[in-house]
This record gives structure tokens, C-alpha cells and sequence, in this order.
């Protein structure tokens, strides 16, 4: 350890000009501590809360085991306090003026400039991370943030007009995360009227202190309260009364088990998972900045994950050379020392890390370790691993910190398919100086983040998110601020648990069905079979359901689909998403109107068909009508989507792109048959997404209808509709790993298990939780709230210079 | 200063491929500073160290021998024999590595350091510094003149003109020619690489010089609008590793301009250390170009020593 080296006089360091001890002091923090008699209790309400009889929970110095304070645990009753305090905050923070919040954030951040110090050094000692990262990039950047969405909320009525704050928010911390995450989720939360409880990992001082900073400023005392207790207290948090949101970050197996145990609990869910990076580096780039690139992304303390490193393989030997002689000249030791690019991270990463290391060497990796490491404690090297063989399930694993997983690729096409080849989809750098090259990798590559040329840039403007099974919650921009907001006057999300719910049961048998007498009517005889590739299939099942009408008559009967017919469906999706992304937004909003031409033709039928399921005459007309003019807005405005940010510590753009979320399954809703089935399949196609489509259960024949015209003006498989058993259909989809987003309109039930089950692959949802929704309104069939569903966003930073 | 760099055939296969990303370097030049540094005795001891890094140099039109004496004078005895007693230096020998002068002041340096008694190198400056737009017959006599006039080592500015319009073999012939005239004293090639338009540029120029034979490679002349900056320093240290990788020959490195705080040499050793490491901080492979930094060391010095800062009296002029 740095500081316990015999210390040299001046004449031998002037022989070796090593460096030295550069210490930096805590007297400060351990000040703090002492003003709280070294007891950490919560921080609610703008007061310490330190109930009696809770257990409690040492916080160390993670170098030398020294106790700094005690912090006691959380119990469910603190939990209800907290979330107590701020539902009483709610209505007065919610009800001031954007102008009044943006002040007070302002005097937050003033407030963080004013005990930066502290901050610093206390988050230091007790996280065991280099200060100079805390001091130089998370403070200033925590400051940033407040400054942001200050400006942010006092414009919010202006920009932000028919939007609404959501509530209560419920954020829940990982232990290993640097205090910014919370800053990067409270900021936005609290500018747009929220109050929030933040579950915070034990022995975390820092969100305490500036949950205690935050509440000294005055008036606002309820808005943020910090409760210190384990991950396991989150489902408490999310089922309290008023709690709208439950944000989490951290490790994806945690989210997954958060996502099913929240099913049907009420607050939505945004999750924001894993901490592995990518980076690739191909035979143009300049390799000395790229390793450079590397040392940002996996050994300066900035990330809290690993690197998957992708080199090409004509510069293997050289990338390889260079980056290990960088690593020779890396210095880990006391994070507290002014010198040094790595501290530690704590046991369980060390233990997480020596893990990983030990199975990649028995798997047949070869692992270089170097640096200027203390050898007496729970210093972990820079570590590359190489010569991983592709198949070995240390190549599939998240990479922990701080290990860089190196592997060569051929050609960019086939780095493409590595890169997209894992469940992960959180940030990647692209190193190559040929423009061309660099922006096809950056489009391409399925992750929420892409620098190009840089690694690890953040920017409160910029928007950060993922894909996959990284989650897809945002933090930053614009859309960090729609995590916090809903459409003015969404009624408060309640618990729609079903008590006798059985997951394992839930739609997996079809009841039989048997003939229904003979069709009858006026109407045209519907078209008949599953709209699959293009063309009208017999179900798998060869067996058929019959469809009443409003009077009790047989209508006609649909196919019965199944587990097979949907994965043939998804594959059609899946095989048609290539070209359809690649269409321009114009051809695009070309087909969509084409398809409103041919509603138009077909408007005496479908409003006859509708009719006949109990709607008025002129109310159908009037519905098909609507239809048409969903379907010729949404093409419109499939012309306007992505935008250019300007990020301040940036020279060179910032792309907000809005991807296709991929392959997306919709379950109509009953009521509204036709506009409902029109409004979703528009969006969903204006955004590029190919879609596998579950009609109205009750009348699906105007879909059916509407699908002869789409098997002649559509490409093969981008629409692919399948009739059957809405509850089988819906588990089919659900629990299949290669649908990549899920809309469900029908029953409390299916909504609850279609969010249980999303936890499979993370696919983003959107359930209506059994409550009907008024699809003739503008703010329902074409309000804002439906583009940001419909796609994601994804940021390129593009720097420039030469 | 022993060894010399025999220099290599003109390979251009060895700038073709190079790629420099400009914002990448100017984030590592940034990050370089923040990262490390020095308190206490290490910074005292990095400083006196520092202090055997500089080429104390005057290059003023109103230069005369008395000024030069004073610079000699000074280049001798760098810091306050008190101070150096204090830090239990005394008896290291500390002087600057070199003086660094006019061609037409050299006899002048050369005589006032011999009649000191010491044996500092003097360099000179030359081939039209600093514009280097004279003819090459008189650059090729400026060199020759001034080894013959005791110079130990020529500080030489390439043609701009040559890197610019791309015409490295061009470039690679005159230095090699410099290196010629130089004879005996060594070959210190200035860039001017505020003057070359791109990173890329200054990679190959660097790496154009050492490849001619030059002992060390110098970042400007002190008379461009930009001098040396950490960017332009991190490219030509990889150069300068390149180099050393691809035929083992190490070529030192001279940052010069614009360094003025005892702060400022820190920052430049601690990068010399990071880029290329412990072996290059020596006199043989690092220099800094410098006339008033020597004094803000001595100041920083002082301080460290006695607890004080130091009134500008206290310390004598250079």
C-alpha cells in the first residue's frame, strides 16, 4: 500500500523519479461522520430517521477494514415512512411552478459546489474509488445534471404541456454503482414534480449526505428521502401506496427477479441493467488513442463493469503489444491517493473478479496481468484476458470489472455479429477512421450508446439507455425526462394483482372448439386462415373458432392459432426486418397511405362487419373514417423522428436515433376492433418495427379484411396476424425469446402475466392493466405518449477534429 | 550525450498507414495532467531533476556577450547552493543540461562556460532558424560554422514547406544532409509542428527525422503562435516508441516554448514517464527548451525548503 512505503529522501527519488505517496486528506468526512455520532440511520422527511432495534450494518474503509460507521437496516415500517412522506410532499412540489423547482435545483447544485470536498472525499474513502475520478468527472457532472433539468423544469408547462408529473418515484441502488446513478434518476424526477424514495445499498453514506444536503435547503423537505436497507426491501417499496415508478440499476439476474415479483403490482418498472462494455477496434483506427480508449472504459475507475474487447485480426499482434505495455505503466493503490487510476472496488468484486479469471484459464485463456499494484490487499490488477475459446461459457458471461475479454474478428460484418451476438445491449465504442466504416458500425450495432473514436462520454443532455437484456429505461436527455412523466389525466396505476393468478397454467391449454351452425348474414363471407408471410395460412392446428355477432348468431369462424403458428409468424417478422428497416421514412409513409387508400375502398364492408358486432351504422362509418386518418398521420409522421443534440464538452454532434424496437407483438384490444388494430399497426410500422398481430377476440374479421389488402401492398411478412385463443396466443408471445417487444390490451390477467413473463428476455411492455382505452381520442390513438413506445432511442457521438 | 542515432533507410511504409484521431490525443493530453502527480520530497527531488532536463536558452536579437555570460553563469550553478544543501544535493552536480544560443553567440557561451569551468554543452539553433526559408547551401554552412565554433549540438528547423506539400524523401535528404554537416555535435530536429497543419503530419514528420538520423526531436522553435502542447508531445512520443520498437535506436525528445512553471515541467516529466517510461528521463533523451522556467523552480524549491515563498529578490537573476 502506497502510504506504508518506507518513505525515500530526496536524493534516491531524484535516481528513480518514482512517484509518491499523494494523499489526500479525509479528515472532512470522517467530521460528517462524527456530527452523526458515526450512526447512519435514513433520511426522510428532511430529518435523520434512526429508529431503535434494527440491525445494523458496519461501513468499512475498504482498504483497511477500519470501521467508519454503523448503518442500520431498514425494516418494512421505514419503508412505509418514507414512502409517507413523500406522497404528502408530492402535492405541493407537483403543484409549484416549473420556475420554483427549477430554483430549487439550482440551490442544490450550488449547494453540492459549496461542500464538493466532503463529497468527494467522503464517496472516495468509503467506495474505495481513484478520487480523482469522483473530484474531476462525477461532481462536476452531478452539478451538470441539477443545472439541466433545472432548465429543463422551469420550462417544463411550455414544452412539456399535456404531460404530467407521475408521482412517487421508487429508485432502487446497486452496491457497486457510483452515487451519479442516483443523480442521473433523481435530477429528472424531481425537476418534472415527482418526489422520490431511494432504496440505497447499506454502508452508502453518500446519497445520505446529499439526501441531508437536499433537505436542508428548506421548503421542500419530503421530495427526496433515502432509506438504507437491502435490495430485498424493493418489492415493499414498489407496492406502497402512490408509488408510480420503481426505477432499479444493477445486475441483470436482480432485474429479472424484480421484474417477475413486480407483475401485477402496479407501478411500471424501468430497468437499466448490467455494466459490461464493448469495444471495437478495427485495422483503421488510430491503435495508441484506442488503447487509450480501453484504459477509459475498463481501468480508470468510470465504469463499473468489464470490456469485451473486438480487435481486428490484422492488428491483433500490434493492439496487443501496445496495450500491454500500457498496462505495465497502469497504478492501482488508496483511491484517496491524487496518483493513482485505480482504487478498489470491495470483496465481492474482487471475489466476482479472481472468479472469472480462474474459470477463463481452466476454460484455456490465457490471462496477462500487469500494473503497479499493491500486493497486501484487495487490489485487483488490470487484467486482459485473451484466447478465449468462442463457445466457452466464460465467452458468454458478463465481464466483471476490471477484465477486458479480447477476441479478434475478421472482417466488420462479422464484428457486427459478434457484438449483436449477446443478450447485452448497454454502450460500445467503435475505434476506425474511415468514416464510411465507423458510421456503419455505429448504426448497426444494438446498443443503446455508440461512441465513435471515444469511450465513456456522458452528457446530461444525452441520452443513455439500452437494448436487450441491458433494459430499456433512459436516464439523460429528453427521454430521461418521459421516464418520470405520463399523459395528463392517466389515472393512478393501482395493484391489479390476481390472487389466484398460476403462471404455469396461465393460457396454455385451448378449450375445444366445435361447430356453431351455419354461417349467416348479409355481409360477405370473411376471408378465412392466419395472415402469415404474406399470405392466408391454415392454422397448425386445422381446427377453427367460431365468432359470434352482437345478437348471438354465428358470424364466421376464424383459425385457431398456436404455439406453432406463432413462431412461424415471428420468423416471417423476423426474416422481413432487415429490408423494412432499411426503407426509407418516405417509402414508409408511402405504404402506410396506400393502405389508407384501400380502407377507404373497403369502408362499406368493414362498416357492415362492424356493424354487425353491435356498433351503430354511423358510428362504424364514422370509426373506419378515423382509421384512415390514423393510418395518413402516422405516415406523416414517420418523416420526423431523430434529431442532432449539442453536448457541451463535445466538439462534433450527438445523434438521438430512434430505432425499430424489432420484431413487436400486439394484442388488439376488443373494444374499437378496427381503429384500435389501425392506431397500433401504424405506429408500430411508422417506426419500422415488423409486427406480429393478435386481433380483437370478439371481432376480428375487419383485421382479416384489411389483411387482403396488406398481402398485396405490403412487403412479405412485415404484418403477420394470428387468430385464435387471445390468452394462449399472448403466453406464446410473451415467453418467446425472440420477440423483441410486447403490446397487450385485454385482461388483468394476461397484463400480469405478460409482464411476469417479459422477464425471460427483458422485452420492453406496454399493458392496459384490463382497463379499456378511448382510442378515438387524439391523446390516446395519436398522442406523443405512443411514438416514444414505438421506438428506442439510441446515441451516437460522433467528436470531431483534426 | 554519447550514442547517436545512425538513423535508417527512407521505409515510407512506416508513415503510409498512420492514424492520428486529433480529439482522441486531446482527451489522453488532458487526462495526462489530471492523473499523476508529485508532493512533497518527490516534488522537490522530480524538480531538481527537471532542472538537469533544461536547455537554459536565450535567443534575443538584443542577445550580447554579456547576457550569454550571465545565462552560462546561471546554467552552472541553476539553484541556491543553501537550498540544494538543505535537500542534501549539494554534491550531485546539478546544472542544467545545456545552453542554448544564436549560431553568432556561440563563441561567446563556449568561452564563458569554459572560463566557469564546467563542461554544459552549448547548442545552437540553426539553418535559418527560425523560418528555415534560406537557401540549403547556406543552412547546410550555417551548421558547419557553428560546430566549428565549439557547438556540441545544433538544434536544426526542417522546411515546413517540404511537409506540407508531402515531399518527405525531400525531407528525409536534408536532414540527412544536416546530420552530415553536423559531424561530431548532435542532431536535435525541430518540427515546428505549430506550423504542420495535423497530428498526422507531425507523426510523420517525426518519424521522418529520426529515420535521417536525428538525435533528438523537438516540438517548435519558440516562435510559431503555438509552441509545445501535451497533444503534439503524446504523438511524437509514440513516434519516438515506434521508432525505438522498430529498429531499437532511442531518440530523445525536446519540448520547447510556452514552459514556464515549475507545475508545467512536472506535468512533462510525468508524461515522459507514462508514455515512454523511466529509461527516457535522462539527459541523453529529454531536454525542455526553457529560459524562465528555471526560475519558478528555484522559487518552488525555496519554498519547499525553507516553508516560505520566496520575494523576488531573493533568488539571483539569469
Amino acid at each position: 500500500m502506497a502510504a506504508t512505503r518506507a518513505v525515500p529522501r530526496a536524493r534516491e527519488i531524484f535516481n528513480t523519479l518514482e512517484y509518491g505517496p499523494v494523499p489526500e486528506s479525509h479528515a472532512c468526512a470522517l467530521a460528517w461522520l462524527d456530527t452523526l455520532d458515526r450512526c447512519l440511520g435514513h433520511y426522510v422527511n428532511g430529518k435523520w430517521l434512526k429508529p431503535e432495534h434494527r440491525n445494523s450494518v458496519p461501513c468499512q474503509d475498504p482498504i483497511t477494514g477500519e470501521n467508519l460507521a454503523t448503518c442500520l437496516q431498514a425494516q418494512a415500517e421505514d419503508v412505509v415512512a418514507a414512502a409517507e412522506a413523500s406522497r404528502t410532499a408530492l402535492e405541493n412540489w407537483s403543484g409549484v411552478p416549473g420556475a420554483s423547482r427549477a430554483q430549487h435545483l439550482t440551490r442544490l447544485a450550488k449547494m453540492i459546489q459549496k461542500h464538493q470536498r466532503l463529497l468527494w472525499t467522503l464517496e472516495s474513502l468509503v467506495t474505495g474509488r481513484a478520487v480523482r475520478e469522483v473530484r474531476d468527472r462525477d461532481i462536476p457532472l452531478a452539478q451538470q445534471l441539477l443545472q439541466h433539468y433545472a432548465v429543463q423544469a422551469h420550462t417544463q408547462e411550455e414544452a412539456l404541456a399535456g404531460w404530467e408529473p407521475m408521482g412517487v418515484i421508487g429508485l432502487i441502488l446497486p452496491p457497486t454503482f457510483s452515487f451519479l446513478e442516483m443523480m442521473w434518476r433523481i435530477c429528472p424526477a424531481l425537476a418534472m414534480g415527482c418526489t422520490v424514495v431511494v432504496l440505497v445499498p447499506p454502508a452508502s453514506p453518500t446519497p445520505l449526505l446529499l439526501a441531508q444536503l437536499a433537505g436542508e435547503l428548506g421548503p421542500f423537505p419530503g421530495i427526496l428521502n433515502m432509506i438504507s436497507g437491502p435490495a430485498s426491501l424493493g418489492p415493499v417499496l414498489a407496492s406502497q401506496p402512490g408509488v408510480q415508478k420503481v426505477a432499479f440499476c444493477g445486475a441483470v439476474e436482480e432485474g429479472r427477479a424484480l421484474r417477475r415479483t413486480l407483475a401485477g403490482i402496479g407501478p411500471e418498472l424501468g430497468l437499466a441493467l448490467g455494466a459490461e462494455s464493448l469495444l471495437l477496434l478495427t485495422e483503421t483506427a488510430d491503435v495508441d488513442s484506442a488503447v487509450e480508449g480501453i484504459v477509459d472504459a475498463a481501468w480508470s475507475d468510470r465504469s463499473p463493469g468489464g470490456l469485451r474487447l473486438l480487435i481486428q485480426e490484422s492488428v491483433w499482434d500490434e493492439t496487443m503489444r501496445r496495450l500491454q505495455a500500457r498496462m505495465g505503466r497502469l497504478r492501482s493503490g488508496r483511491g484517496l491517493d491524487g496518483a493513482v487510476d485505480m482504487g478498489v472496488r470491495g470483496a465481492a468484486a474482487y471475489e466476482l473478479a479472481q472468479r472469472y479469471v480462474c474459470e477463463a484459464q481452466s476454460q484455456g485463456a490465457q490471462v496477462f496481468q500487469a500494473g503497479d499494484v499493491p500486493l497486501d490487499s484487495p487490489f485487483f490488477p488490470p487484467t486482459l484476458v485473451s484466447d478465449l475459446p468462442p463457445a466457452s461459457p466464460c465467452t458468454q458471461a458478463e465481464v466483471p470489472w476490471p477484465l477486458v475479454v479480447a477476441s479478434p474478428f475478421r472482417t466488420a460484418k462479422e464484428a457486427l455479429a459478434m457484438a449483436n451476438g449477446t443478450p447485452r445491449g448497454g454502450s460500445a465504442s467503435v475505434w476506425c477512421e474511415r468514416l464510411g466504416q465507423a458510421l456503419e458500425l455505429g448504426y448497426r450495432l444494438q446498443m443503446g450508446t455508440v461512441w465513435i473514436n471515444a469511450h465513456g462520454l456522458r452528457d446530461p443532455a444525452v441520452p443513455t439507455g439500452g437494448c436487450k437484456e441491458s433494459g430499456s429505461s433512459w436516464h439523460g436527455g429528453l427521454d430521461g425526462l418521459y421516464e418520470y412523466l405520463q399523459p395528463s389525466g392517466t389515472p393512478a396505476r393501482l395493484p391489479y394483482l390476481s390472487e389466484n393468478m398460476n403462471y404455469d397454467t396461465f393460457g396454455l391449454a385451448v378449450p375445444s372448439t366445435l361447430p356453431a351452425g351455419p354461417e349467416t348474414g348479409p355481409s360477405p363471407a370473411p376471408p378465412y386462415g392466419l395472415f402469415v408471410g404474406g399470405r392466408f395460412q391454415a392454422p397448425g392446428s386445422r381446427s377453427s373458432r367460431p365468432i359470434q355477432d352482437s345478437h348471438g348468431n354465428l358470424h364466421g369462424y376464424v383459425a385457431e392459432g398456436g404455439a406453432k403458428d406463432i413462431r412461424g409468424a415471428v420468423e416471417a417478422a423476423h426474416q422481413a426486418a432487415p429490408g423494412w428497416v432499411s426503407q426509407s421514412p418516405g417509402t414508409r409513409a408511402a405504404l402506410l397511405w396506400a393502405l389508407a387508400a384501400a380502407l377507404e375502398r373497403r369502408e362499406s364492408t368493414l362498416a357492415l362487419r362492424l356493424e354487425r358486432q353491435g356498433v351503430e351504422l354511423k358510428a362504424a362509418k364514422a370509426e373506419v373514417e378515423l382509421s384512415v386518418r390514423r393510418l395518413r398521420a402516422w405516415g406523416a409522421r414517420a418523416q420526423t423522428q431523430g434529431h442532432y443534440l449539442q453536448v457541451t464538452e463535445l466538439r462534433g454532434p450527438v445523434l438521438r436515433l430512434r430505432e425499430p424496437l424489432g420484431v413487436l407483438a400486439i394484442v388488439c384490444p376488443d373494444e374499437w376492433p378496427l381503429l384500435a388494430f389501425v392506431s397500433l399497426l401504424a405506429l408500430a410500422l411508422a417506426y419500422g418495427n415488423t409486427v406480429v398481430l393478435v386481433p380483437s377476440g370478439t371481432c376480428p374479421f375487419p383485421v382479416l379484411d384489411v389483411c387482403q389488402d396488406m398481402a398485396t401492398l405490403l412487403p412479405v411478412g412485415l404484418v403477420n396476424v394470428v387468430t385464435g385463443d387471445r390468452d394462449h396466443l399472448t403466453r406464446c408471445l410473451a415467453l418467446h425469446q425472440d420477440v423483441q417487444a410486447l403490446w397487450y390490451f385485454g385482461s388483468a390477467q394476461g397484463s400480469q402475466f405478460v409482464e411476469w413473463a417479459s422477464a425471460g428476455n427483458l422485452k420492453p411492455v406496454w399493458v392496459n392493466r384490463g382497463c379499456p382505452r378511448a382510442w378515438d381520442q387524439e391523446a390516446k390513438g395519436t398522442g406523443p405518449e405512443l411514438e416514444l413506445r414505438a421506438a428506442r432511442t439510441k446515441s451516437l457521438w460522433l467528436p470531431m477534429g483534426d | 550525450m554519447s550514442a547517436y542515432n545512425p538513423g535508417t533507410e527512407l521505409d515510407l511504409s512506416w508513415i503510409s498507414k498512420i492514424q492520428v484521431n486529433q480529439p482522441a490525443v486531446l482527451r489522453r493530453a488532458e487526462q495526462i495532467q489530471a492523473r499523476r502527480t508529485v508532493k512533497k520530497e518527490w516534488q522537490a527531488a522530480w524538480l531538481l531533476k527537471a532542472v538537469t532536463f533544461i536547455d537554459l536558452t536565450t535567443l534575443s536579437g538584443d542577445d550580447t556577450p554579456s547576457n550569454v555570460q550571465r545565462l552560462c553563469y546561471k546554467a552552472k550553478y541553476p539553484i541556491r547552493e543553501d537550498l540544494l544543501k538543505a535537500l542534501n544535493m549539494h554534491d550531485k552536480d546539478i546544472t542544467t543540461a545545456a545552453v542554448c544560443v544564436y549560431p553568432a553567440r556561440v563563441c561567446d557561451a563556449v568561452k564563458a562556460l569554459k572560463a566557469a569551468g564546467c563542461t554544459i554543452p552549448v547548442a545552437s539553433v540553426a539553418t535559418g532558424f527560425p523560418a528555415a526559408q534560406t537557401h540549403l547551401k547556406t543552412r547546410l554552412q550555417e551548421i558547419i560554422l557553428a560546430v566549428e565554433d565549439g557547438a556540441m549540438e545544433i538544434d536544426v528547423v526542417i522546411n515546413r514547406t517540404l511537409v506540407l506539400t508531402g515531399q518527405w524523401e525531400a525531407l528525409y535528404d536534408e536532414i540527412r544532409q544536416f546530420r552530415k554537416a553536423c559531424g561530431k555535435a548532435h542532431l536535435k530536429t525541430i518540427l515546428a509542428t505549430g506550423e504542420l497543419g495535423s497530428l498526422t503530419n507531425v507523426y510523420k514528420a517525426s518519424m521522418i527525422a529520426m529515420m535521417a538520423g536525428s538525435d533528438f526531436i523537438k516540438t517548435s522553435t519558440g516562435k510559431e503562435t503555438v509552441n509545445a502542447t501535451f497533444p503534439v508531445a503524446i504523438v511524437m512520443l509514440r513516434a519516438i516508441r515506434d521508432f525505438f520498437w522498430k529498429t531499437g535506436n532511442k531518440v530523445g525528445f525536446k519540448p520547447a516554448g510556452g514552459i514556464r512553471s515549475a507545475k508545467d515541467s512536472l506535468a512533462w516529466l510525468s508524461l515522459m514517464k507514462e508514455e515512454l517510461g523511466e529509461e527516457w528521463l535522462k539527459p541523453e533523451l529529454f531536454r525542455i527548451g526553457a529560459s524562465t522556467l528555471l526560475s519558478d523552480i528555484e522559487r518552488q524549491i525555496y519554498h519547499h525548503v525553507t516553508g516560505r515563498y520566496a520575494a523576488y529578490h531573493d533568488l539571483p537573476m539569469s
